[in-house]
């Protein structure tokens, strides 16, 4: 009798259980449908190390911009911006370079203003602008831009 | 007799090395345990190397900066190892030098900006979604956030697993990359460049946990 009762709610409790896993797939969005991507773009746009690392897809920098990848445009700072918040956060992530003055991000001739892609680039390797004027102390102050 | 001690014990050189690496590597990690289980910020200080992770953390919405002033305790996004064999796994994955090799060598030789790059494997993201519980659906994230979050979803439970930690960088310990860069600077050209900056954080750092 006892051992009855016992599977009986074991069986309830699986049943349960069950039923919130099946809720709870429910419940997580699906991703927005995909736009298939050809070997051969995908070789000829490679994404950055930092990037790849996240398993981001095209779509997650060219949002809205239809379905035909040859048809991507840039993304311009806001692109950038809808993950990476704004300039003046930025700024402040490379702070210490402030004692200094050498703060890409904030740069003591323009402040946090400059377009990241004036050093930054995802499909190619990035340059950096302070570099045109500065070509000897740019390597000392940072880093080769990621 | 002496010498034939000696010679007992030259004989079983190996096994007693071995006992004694084995007996010091549980020690050290039963240390490790121990320590890491307790959970403030006063406690975690006691190691001089913990100093920029919780001056920055002071700086952190979750340290007590924010308006709502809460603070989360450590050990709620580092939670502590369950158990022995799971952290020695851990650490073999990552390709880091055991535990137990920095208690017995020299805490200033570790490099935390390069440790940084293990943050998926020490940040806990069951402690995040614990307070963070509606982050896939809550509409007051912005619609990237969301997509986000639900491409962090998709990836759960596939070997591209990634953490809270692997996009919101700096969590817990806002400017944690200057504050290392106070105590050790990355590039030689800011070396000794950075020492005043160094001394106002140790300032404030000794006033706030008096
Ligand atoms: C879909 C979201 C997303 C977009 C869009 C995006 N990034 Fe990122 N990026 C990330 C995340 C997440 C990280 C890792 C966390 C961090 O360091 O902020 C990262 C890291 C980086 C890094 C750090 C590399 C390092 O070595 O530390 C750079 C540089 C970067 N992004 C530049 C850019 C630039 C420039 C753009 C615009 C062309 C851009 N990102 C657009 C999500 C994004
Ligand atoms: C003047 C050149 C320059 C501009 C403009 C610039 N960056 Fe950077 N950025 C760099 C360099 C150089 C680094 C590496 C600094 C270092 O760690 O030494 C960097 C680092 C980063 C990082 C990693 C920060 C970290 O904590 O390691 C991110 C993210 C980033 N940039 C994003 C951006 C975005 C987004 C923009 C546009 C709003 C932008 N950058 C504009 C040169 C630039
Ligand atoms: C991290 C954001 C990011 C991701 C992910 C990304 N792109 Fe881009 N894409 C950019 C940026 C920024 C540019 C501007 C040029 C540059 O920086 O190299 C660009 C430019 C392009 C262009 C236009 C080139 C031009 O000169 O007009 C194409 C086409 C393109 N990307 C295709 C792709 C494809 C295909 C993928 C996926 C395999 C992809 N992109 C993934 C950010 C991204
Ligand atoms: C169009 C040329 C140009 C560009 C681009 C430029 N600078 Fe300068 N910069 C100058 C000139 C000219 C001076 C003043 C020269 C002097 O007093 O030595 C200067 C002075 C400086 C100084 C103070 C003097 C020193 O050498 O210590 C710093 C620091 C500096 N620049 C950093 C930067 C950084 C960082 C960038 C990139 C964000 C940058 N500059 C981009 C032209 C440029
Ligand atoms: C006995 C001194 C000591 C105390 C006290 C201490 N730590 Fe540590 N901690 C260390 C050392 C040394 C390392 C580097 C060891 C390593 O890389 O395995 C470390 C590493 C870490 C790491 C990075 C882990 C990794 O795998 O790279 C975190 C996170 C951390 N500690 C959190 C804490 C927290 C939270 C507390 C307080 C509850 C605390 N620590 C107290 C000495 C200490
Ligand atoms: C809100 C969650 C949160 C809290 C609370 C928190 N941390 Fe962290 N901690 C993180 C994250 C996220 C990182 C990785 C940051 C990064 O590298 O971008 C980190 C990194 C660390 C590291 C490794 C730094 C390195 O360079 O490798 C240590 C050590 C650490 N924390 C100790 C502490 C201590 C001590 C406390 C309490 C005073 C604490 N943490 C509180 C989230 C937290
Ligand atoms: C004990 C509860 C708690 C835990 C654990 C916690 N948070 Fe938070 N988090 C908060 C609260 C409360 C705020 C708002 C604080 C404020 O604005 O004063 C917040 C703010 C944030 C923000 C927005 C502010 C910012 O810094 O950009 C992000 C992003 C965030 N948390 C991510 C995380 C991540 C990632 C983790 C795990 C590593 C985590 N949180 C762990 C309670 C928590
Ligand atoms: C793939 C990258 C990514 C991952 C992984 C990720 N997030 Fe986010 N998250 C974002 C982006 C992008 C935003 C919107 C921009 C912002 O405000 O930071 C965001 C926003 C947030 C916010 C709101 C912050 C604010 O100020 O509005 C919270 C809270 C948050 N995330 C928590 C989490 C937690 C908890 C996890 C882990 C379960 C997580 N995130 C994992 C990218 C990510």
């Amino acid at each position: 009798m006892r051992s009855k009762k016992t599977l009986f709610s074991i069986g309830v409790f699986l049943l349960l259980s069950a039923m919130s896993l099946i809720g709870s797939e429910a419940a997580t969005p699906s991703p927005a449908k995909e736009i298939p991507i050809s070997a051969e773009m995908k070789e000829k746009f490679p994404i950055k190390a930092h990037h790849a690392k996240l398993s981001l897809k095209c779509t997650d920098c060219h949002e809205n911009q239809g379905d035909n990848p040859e048809n991507f445009k840039l993304i311009g700072d806001e692109g950038c911006l809808s993950c990476h918040k704004s300039k003046v956060y930025l700024a402040e992530r490379l702070k210490f370079m402030d004692t200094l003055h050498v703060n890409p991000h904030n740069s003591i001739h323009d402040g946090p203003k400059l377009y990241c892609d004036e050093c930054h680039f995802e499909h190619q390797k990035s340059d950096n602008m302070c570099l045109s004027c500065h070509s000897n102390d740019v390597k000392l102050w940072m880093r080769e831009t990621p | 007799m002496m010498k034939k001690i000696l010679l007992f014990i030259k004989s079983k050189l190996f096994l007693f090395g071995a006992a004694g690496v084995f007996i010091g590597l549980l020690f050290s990690l039963a240390m490790y345990e121990g320590l890491h289980r307790t959970s403030d910020d006063k406690f975690c200080i006691v190691c001089h190397e913990m100093a920029p992770m919780v001056a920055a953390y002071h700086n952190d919405v979750h340290g007590g900066a924010g308006k709502t002033g809460i603070k989360v305790t450590c050990v709620t996004c580092h939670l502590p190892h369950d158990n022995v064999l799971a952290y020695i796994a851990t650490k073999a994955r990552n390709g880091v030098v055991e535990g137990a090799i920095h208690f017995f060598g020299n805490p200033d030789a570790i490099d935390w900006h390069a440790n940084r790059a293990n943050k998926e494997h020490f940040v806990e993201d069951e402690g995040c979604i614990g307070c963070h519980t509606n982050y896939k659906t809550n509409t007051n994230i912005s619609a990237k956030g969301l997509k986000m979050h639900a491409h962090y979803e998709s990836l759960k439970n596939t070997d591209k697993k990634i953490g809270c930690a692997s996009c919101h960088a700096e969590v817990g310990h806002h400017g944690l990359k200057s504050m290392l860069n106070y105590y050790k600077p990355e590039y030689p050209y800011y070396n000794g460049k950075l020492d005043k900056q160094k001394e106002e954080v140790e300032k404030k750092l000794s006033e706030t946990l008096k």
